[in-house]
């Protein structure tokens, strides 16, 4: 291989691609080296009366939210890349959209409805005299699980439509029914898929902060704010946020677990769809129509009517000019997300060493961690950048720094796609590349990417889905009378005005449904091609 | 693949570039004024909102805001150093500005007419912080299960006749926060724990949900005695929502004591910020959020107490009872906050 580097722009390699998206492992690192360079003086009480009772409520929201959302993901999924029934066409794309419902407004507007004293529970107590609350534990997992298996759902869709005619056509020949065909042979073949989905929903679910607290749900989140805010520790925040990365990177070794040894589904041609007639189609339908109603239809209801009764006194252009900002900071974000994330997956894909490979997976660690946490750690490098210039004026609060932080919450969102992508490209094609002298570069540029393109937008406009719906980060460093959606929504929902935070809330809605389409559109055209 | 295709598609950075930069202004805030002032807030009121119009109007300044949480706040604040573009520094608790003041974040300043019109409890001794509002913790309660002689203290809610009656939020609220820490500071922590745990034992429920939503959960008689701020009971009473109308109807308000002393109360305060550039402006702005005008408009549009003597409380306030505050220093809210939240823990209180 001594020829390797003879033609081609040669001015990066995976080494120094690496250096250049080290400022974004910068926050992660804050928050791992915690432990030695921040004083953390009620770590003692933290780790024994508030990590015991925190951990347990998180490990059970955890497998609550992701058991839950795999099971609609994966089962939503199957019915409408196997069977034909009645509104199969529609459900097929429409299942994607609780994708644009941030999970805080549809914890909140369940609240509102389902809980304790919710509109829908007054009128069961009032006629039946029981008393419907979700507002706990059990129903915090039903509303988080039907916000986010969409992220489960797309892909497990795509490998079902596209990856499986012939695993399932032997099975059929072998005289295997419709539930094994389903449980012994699609689901063990779409395991990569819906393991990559899972993490997703994990990580969300970790990082939640509005819903939990609205619930009263004790989680490593909440201890992360207690100790902050309430005991005025920040090093055992950190040390929290930690161990909050500690135990998705667990799961991330799971995940990585359960994708050896295994076959992983190849693009092939289209599944032939198994009609469902009579009653059997109609309850597929209902099935499908049940989800769907209760992650997206009955909360953006909800918003629609409160946003209607408030109409009057809407404060149209302040929320115009927020959907205005929310737009260019989604863009912004996500393109710079999307480079952050190729830069990495080059040095991954032409690096060599294990550490490059450990630097990619712990760069989208970010993910796991409160938005508030990583604002911390993008403040304090953005501090010391603003010290080594010698500045006249601060990093911190510019539209850079946030695209920034952006980048380093949600690197992860655009590295998971990209990389199954790359890693389903045989390594020949690389060899073959660089044997005709291509520079490492130009075989990435060239070679790997083209083939992508449907998958490097699908990242780019999932990152933007999540940014649009993102609050910490643009709440704290946002410049002056720059406001977001999200941060309207917030405004008000802070000061208990559910209702006057329903307009910006389904700008929001909105505003994702356009992208949650374009993924949707990208993912049907990967499959069917 | 076509050509004329991979070029399209080439552009498309292009484009979505000028989107970034038409929509965000590339983070420019627009507007260039002669005169500014530069405020983090965590008050997200509209009635801020347009008390800020009107200073403008009145007095040429223009001011800038970032809306955002008292604890990310100072973060930024720390972070930001003497390059900070802040000048005044606005939060909804006593302790957090008493949390800036020991961090060093905030500048003495020397106004008689801020030091005459902010009672000498409201405010820190050296100029560090002023008080702009109160509002205290109090009891509403079902008029027709309880009866006021029942609540003269928060001690009294540990009572066994509370026995499953008794709604809060969770202890991460801030204001359940510095009534702990006032606790602790009048008992000591041990009393404080004792009285925390016996609140916690009786809950009617665990924690959850908004101020609002305890004292709607009263109303549905959920249970019959709700720890809420001020201000949420007096825009819950003075609104006009049909869905609230019972709530409206069943609930009444005790001002609770600490046995001792009185009510407490917190106050939501303004400091000016160390590395201020525009002091005049700051200290322009805050004269003005402490001037009869402002003030009464806190009081109105907002149901909080004002904190200059001679400004009518709401009438919906007034209703409650003659508020007789705490006079604990305020200072030490912030300096027992982390012992009233490792109680709160240990009692048991979500």
């Amino acid at each position: 291989m001594a020829t390797r580097h003879r033609l081609g722009p040669r001015f990066i390699g995976p080494g120094a691609a690496v250096l250049l998206a080290l400022p974004v492992l910068a926050p992660v690192l804050v928050v791992l080296t915690a432990p030695w360079h921040a004083e953390a003086k009620e770590w003692d009480h933290v780790w024994r009366t508030v990590l015991p009772a925190h951990t347990a409520e998180t490990l059970l929201l955890l497998v609550g939210t992701v058991g839950l959302a795999t099971a609609l993901g994966t089962g939503c999924a199957w019915l409408v890349a196997a069977f034909d029934f009645p509104g199969r066409r529609l459900f097929r794309w429409a299942l994607v959209l609780p994708l644009a419902v941030p999970t805080y407004i549809s914890a909140i507007t369940y609240a509102a409805l389902l809980g304790p004293t919710g509109s829908i529970s007054l009128r069961v107590h009032g006629a039946t005299g029981w008393r419907p609350d979700i507002v706990d534990l059990p129903g915090l997992c039903a509303v988080l699980g039907l916000v986010l298996y969409p992220y489960i759902y797309l892909p497990a869709r795509a490998v079902f439509t596209g990856g499986l005619r012939d695993a399932l056509d032997a099975a059929r020949l072998l005289g295997a029914h419709g539930m094994r065909r389903f449980g012994a042979v699609a689901v063990p073949l779409a395991r990569p898929a819906i393991a990559g989905g899972a993490l997703l929903v994990a990580m969300e679910t970790l990082n939640d902060y509005g819903a939990v607290k609205y619930y009263g749900i004790r989680t490593l989140t909440t201890a992360i704010f207690q100790s902050w805010g309430g005991l005025y520790d920040l090093g055992s925040a950190l040390r929290i946020g930690g161990l909050l990365v500690g135990l998705v990177a667990l799961l991330l070794m799971l995940e990585r677990r359960s994708r050896r040894h295994r076959r992983q589904a190849t693009d092939g041609p289209a599944l032939r769809r198994t009609p469902l007639r009579g009653t059997r189609g109609w309850v597929a339908a209902a099935a499908c129509g049940l989800v769907l109603g209760l992650g997206f239809v009955l909360p953006a209801a909800k918003l629609l009517v409160d946003a209607w009764s408030v109409l009057p006194r809407w404060e149209a252009a302040t929320d115009l000019m927020a959907l205005g900002h929310t737009v260019g900071v989604a863009t912004g974000a996500a393109v710079a997300t999307l480079l952050l994330a190729l830069l990495l997956l080059f040095a991954w894909r032409h690096g060599r060493g294990p550490w490059v490979r450990a630097l990619v997976q712990a760069s989208g660690l970010g993910y796991a961690i409160p938005g508030a946490v990583i604002a911390v750690g993008v403040m304090t490098a953005a501090g010391v950048i603003d010290r080594a210039l010698g500045l006249p004026f601060t990093l911190i609060g510019s539209i850079g720094v946030l695209a920034y932080a952006f980048a380093v919450r949600f690197l992860a969102v655009a590295l998971q796609p990209v990389q199954g992508g790359l890693a389903r490209q045989s390594t020949a094609q690389d060899e073959a590349a660089r044997l005709l002298g291509a520079s490492p570069l130009r075989t990435f540029l060239r070679i790997n990417l083209p083939p992508l393109r449907p998958v490097l937008w699908a990242a780019l406009v999932l990152v933007a889905i999540d940014v649009i719906k993102e609050l910490p980060l643009t709440l704290i460093l946002r410049p002056f009378d720059f406001d977001t959606l999200s941060t309207r929504v917030f405004e008000q929902a802070r000061i208990e005005a559910l209702e006057a935070a329903a307009p910006p809330a389904l700008l929001i809605v909105l505003c994702g449904l356009v992208p949650v389409l374009v993924v949707d559109r990208l993912a049907e055209r990967r499959t069917q091609r | 693949m076509s050509k004329h295709r991979t070029h399209l598609l080439d552009r498309w950075p292009v484009l979505l570039f000028l989107l970034f930069v038409a929509c965000t202004g590339g983070g420019s805030t627009g507007k260039k004024a002669d005169r500014e002032v530069n405020v983090y807030s965590h008050r997200h009121y509209d009635t801020d909102k347009a008390l800020f119009d009107a200073f403008t109007q009145a007095t040429g300044i223009t001011v800038n805001l970032v809306l955002a949480d008292d604890n990310e706040v100072l973060a930024r604040l720390e972070r930001e150093g003497e390059r900070s573009p802040c000048d005044l520094l606005i939060t909804s608790d006593a302790g957090r500005l008493g949390q800036a003041r020991l961090r060093g974040l905030l500048r003495p300043v020397h106004s008689a007419l801020l030091d005459s019109v902010v009672p000498a409890t409201l405010r820190d001794p050296e100029g560090h912080w002023y008080g702009l509002t109160m509002r205290a913790r109090v009891l509403a309660y079902n008029k027709t299960k309880v009866r006021p002689e029942e609540l003269p203290t928060y001690q009294a809610l540990t009572a066994p006749q509370w026995k499953g009656r008794l709604l809060a939020r969770s202890a991460e609220n801030l204001y359940n926060q510095s009534l702990m820490a006032a606790f602790v500071a009048h008992y000591g922590p041990d009393s404080a724990l004792a009285w925390a745990r016996g609140v916690a034992a009786n809950f009617a429920r665990d924690p959850k949900g908004s101020d609002t939503d305890q004292l709607l959960a009263v109303a549905e008689g959920i249970g019959d005695v709700a720890l809420a701020n001020s201000y949420y009971i007096g825009k819950l009473m003075s609104g006009t929502e049909p869905e609230r109308a019972k709530a409206r109807e069943v609930l009444a308000v005790a001002l609770p004591t600490m046995g001792g002393a009185g009510t407490h109360v917190n106050v939501s305060g303004a400091g000016v910020v160390k590395h201020a550039r525009h002091e005049a402006e700051a200290i322009a702005l805050l004269e003005y959020l402490l001037g009869a005008e402002a003030q009464r408009a806190f009081a109105e549009g907002n149901k909080e107490y004002p904190v200059r003597p001679g400004v009518a409380v709401d009438p919906v306030l007034a209703s409650f009872g003659a508020l007789n505050p705490d006079t604990l220093d305020l200072a030490q809210l912030g300096l027992n906050n982390a012992t009233a939240v490792k109680q709160l823990q240990a009692a048991g209180w979500r």
